[in-house]
């Protein structure tokens, strides 16, 4: 069971400095815009961070599947890294919970009237049901057949990507109602309930188009899955997280 | 593993610039980590001493209120995060793919980008030496205050620990993953390197307190800048929130950095009395017993700040229970000494002065878990001299062993003995004439953190005698990085000179870029690392 692994890739390698030239790109356009206020140069460094980032990820994409062997250990680093996600939404979770019985008497006051559990439940079926299209993609993709993997994958970023549009589009309506950040407790923990998991969806999004870049373009076959299983076994996690956020933050935050 | 086909090695000091910064290779990585820590090491010790001076008589001597805050929180982050959490880095990328006989990590490309993670926070911590960006929050960046215009910009404060966290998760799975599937055969968790376990376990602790700490900063830092309600007592907030938080992280996080060493110290003292440790599996036990405990105990370090009382006794409980693995651990640790074929060079006069300084450490710190006693002393230089024999002292001495234990791996040289040994005695003197004063005068009522106290004859003495201990210890580190330096260019040291049968040892020193001669490894089915 524990055959020692043999790596015969490269010694060195470009692409993990680029990756993290825009980590450090990143942290100083955020720096730039909120801190040292200068809010032009800010988002043209949040841009030089997304194209660095972009290159750099299609780098390394290409190095792992020209040169790299693979271990198909991919998927338990992300069952790992899944563990301390569900912390940092634990930590929302908690946030939310205190808030929600140290203010039970004025909660109802809080609640904005434009908060509908309906469209909750329509979030949910279009984001599991992307939960859906990926295993079929993924069951494609091990039959060998690229096409359907590629439709399917497409499907799912189709998916994805409309939950996150419909769910701008009600913070939009919301703030517009008046129910913001800074209104009261509930609306600084129903944003960031909600937030946290749409950063994690766009994440989720992100890693999608690296997978369907390296598929429409060959360098991915079918002996070589550990990438797809670990984005999908991440995708499945997001969509599992919704049910949590969406239970919370629409239902027993939205009850008075 | 025969010894003949093993090539002539190039040592990794000789690599080229381009071979360093590229690097996958986790010896190379290890080594980035190592001086990276050294460095901030210095700088943070420097500031201590800035803070060590002033303080040595009352008044205002030199320092600027705003810049000693400033010093101390510096000295307080980079100690924690740079030090003695990030040196360990250092240690599980250099040992653990040699301990359990593998090739490198299981992402050697992930590996370099959490170097690059760790490297951009020491980037950002660079740019709060500039002085209109001095953070002066403290390393805990408690709200309110950190929220105030006065503390300096909380969001430098938030991405510096965004960063290193980026950094403490990608080695996380990195390394777990590593452990778990990439062991030799016959390599098992059962009969692996009790260091294997001390690494990973501290890095478990990482992988599931962390998230806390960063979710904590980024409301502090949604409450500065978006005008969120997360910390803000006006609005409904809840400010002591955050406390509960960041302490789900940062009690565990003095697991994280004194977990390693205690690997460390068994290491050695297995190796230099020639004996297999006592106890081994109750030992694994302990190590895992700590990193499970350490995540119920954290509300005593906010026993004044306001909570129920069931919490406060829950957590007074759990933390004196913490004692009963660590107990275990030191009595097995001198049950390994009895009777064994003691060599009492630099590296086991640092783990012996390491159990020394965390048996006062831990002694001190089990009133500190009765909230009784605890209100009485709480923010005073008690606890920091408390915290000092235990993160400052043990830590620090637990991985100077290590790092004496392993020079002869790591440079395939031999250190100069009476060097180490001038440096270990400086140290201990210094650090224990340092320390115990602040402890009694925390005693009689001194508070921590101000840059000021009243002339109380007492208090001036204690403070008089830290700072003459202080000198002592700097002096006493200078001539560590001295023999170190020096050791660069001593005897050879061989594959093997203190004859152990841990797996590291059956390499030449300096290890081949490829490790072993060949995979897969294979050990014998009763191989253990403590057999002599």
């Amino acid at each position: 069971m524990q055959e020692a692994a043999v790596h015969s890739e490269h010694e060195t390698s470009v692409w993990p400095m680029v990756v993290g030239a825009s980590v450090l790109l990143a942290a100083m356009s955020l720096l730039t815009y909120f801190h040292w206020q200068q809010p032009t140069l800010g988002v043209i460094l949040a841009g030089l961070t997304v194209a660095v980032l972009a290159i750099g990820v299609t780098g390394w994409a290409r190095e792992f599947f020209q040169h790299g062997t693979e271990e198909g250990l991919g998927p338990i680093a992300v069952a790992a890294f899944i563990i301390s996600e569900v912390i940092i939404f634990g930590t929302v979770f908690v946030t939310f919970w205190l808030y929600r019985i140290t203010h039970f008497d004025t909660w109802g006051s809080y609640v904005p009237e434009g908060l509908d559990a309906t469209f909750a439940i329509w979030l949910t079926l279009i984001l599991w049901s992307s939960s859906f299209t990926i295993v079929l993609s993924e069951r494609a993709f091990s039959r060998g057949d690229k096409n359907g993997a590629m439709t399917w994958l497409i499907a799912t970023i189709v998916l994805g990507s409309l939950f996150v549009v419909l769910h701008m589009n009600e913070w939009v309506h919301l703030v517009d109602e008046g129910f913001t950040v800074s209104s009261n407790v509930f609306g600084s923990s129903f944003y960031a309930l909600t937030g946290v998991h749409t950063s994690h969806v766009l994440v989720g999004l992100g890693i999608h188009l690296v997978l369907l870049s390296v598929l429409a373009n060959g360098m991915m076959t079918s002996d070589r899955p550990t990438f797809y299983k670990g984005a999908a076994l991440y995708w499945h996690f997001v969509d599992i997280m919704w049910l949590l956020v969406a239970a919370n933050a629409y239902l027993i935050g939205g009850s008075a | 593993m025969s010894e003949a086909v093993a090539t002539q090695p190039t040592p990794w000091f000789r690599a080229s610039f381009k071979e360093w910064i590229f690097t996958t290779d986790h010896k190379k990585i290890a080594v980035l980590y190592g001086m990276t820590s050294l460095l901030f090491f210095s700088v943070a010790g420097l500031m201590g001493m800035a803070i060590r001076f002033e303080l040595t008589a009352p008044g205002v001597q030199f320092l600027d209120p705003d810049l000693y805050n400033y010093l101390l929180t510096g000295h307080g982050a980079v100690m924690l995060l740079w030090w003695a959490i990030a040196f360990w880095g250092a240690f599980s990328n250099f040992l653990i793919p040699l301990f359990i006989g593998a090739r490198d990590v299981a992402f050697p490309r992930l590996n370099q980008l959490s170097y690059w993670w760790f490297f951009s926070a020491s980037i950002l911590v660079l740019i709060t030496l500039i002085p209109s960006e001095n953070i002066r929050m403290m390393w805990t960046g408690y709200p309110p205050f950190s929220l105030n215009d006065n503390a300096g910009p909380t969001a430098i404060y938030v991405l510096i620990i965004i960063l290193i966290a980026g950094s403490t998760l990608g080695t996380g799975v990195n390394f777990i993953t590593t452990v778990l599937r990439m062991r030799a055969k016959n390599v098992t968790l059962g009969n692996t390197n009790l260091m294997t376990h001390a690494l990973i376990s501290s890095i478990v602790v990482q992988l599931v307190g962390v998230p806390a700490f960063v979710g904590a900063v980024i409301m502090l830092f949604l409450d500065k800048y978006i005008g969120t309600q997360f910390f803000s007592a006006s609005s409904g907030g809840d400010p002591v929130l955050y406390q509960h938080l960041f302490w789900f992280y940062s009690h565990p996080a003095v697991y994280v950095m004194i977990l390693p060493a205690f690997g460390v110290f068994s290491e050695v003292l297995s190796t230099m009395s020639q004996k297999p440790i006592f106890g081994r599996v109750s030992m694994i036990w302990a190590i895992w017993g700590i990193a499970g405990l350490g995540f119920i105990v954290w509300a005593h370090h906010m026993f004044t700040s306001g909570m129920p009382d069931w919490l406060r006794i829950f957590m007074s409980f759990t933390t004196v229970l913490i004692g009963v693995p660590t107990g275990i651990k030191i009595f097995n640790w001198v049950a390994t000494l009895h009777k064994g074929a003691i060599k009492l060079n630099t590296a086991m006069l640092f783990t012996l002065g390491g159990i020394f300084m965390f048996l006062i450490g831990g002694l001190t710190g089990i009133p500190l878990a009765l909230p009784a006693f605890d209100i009485h002393v709480h923010d005073s230089a008690f606890v920091v001299g408390h915290f000092h024999y235990v993160l400052g002292m043990a830590v620090t001495l637990g991985a100077f062993s290590g790092v004496y234990y392993w020079y002869p791996k790591i440079t395939g040289r031999m250190i100069n003995e009476a060097i180490g040994k001038t440096s270990f005695w400086l140290i201990i003197v210094g650090s224990n004439l340092l320390y115990f004063p602040m402890m009694m005068a925390g005693l009689e009522g001194m508070p921590r953190r101000y840059v000021d106290y009243p002339e109380i004859q007492y208090w001036i003495d204690m403070q008089e005698i830290a700072t003459v201990g202080g000198v002592l210890l700097m002096i006493g580190v200078i001539v560590t990085f001295i023999a170190w330096f020096k050791g660069l260019s001593g005897p050879e040291a061989g594959r093997n000179p203190w004859n152990s049968n841990s797996l590291e040892w059956r390499l030449a020193s300096p290890p081949p870029p490829h490790n072993f001669d060949s995979y897969p490894v294979e050990v014998d089915e009763d191989w253990t690392p403590y057999k002599y």
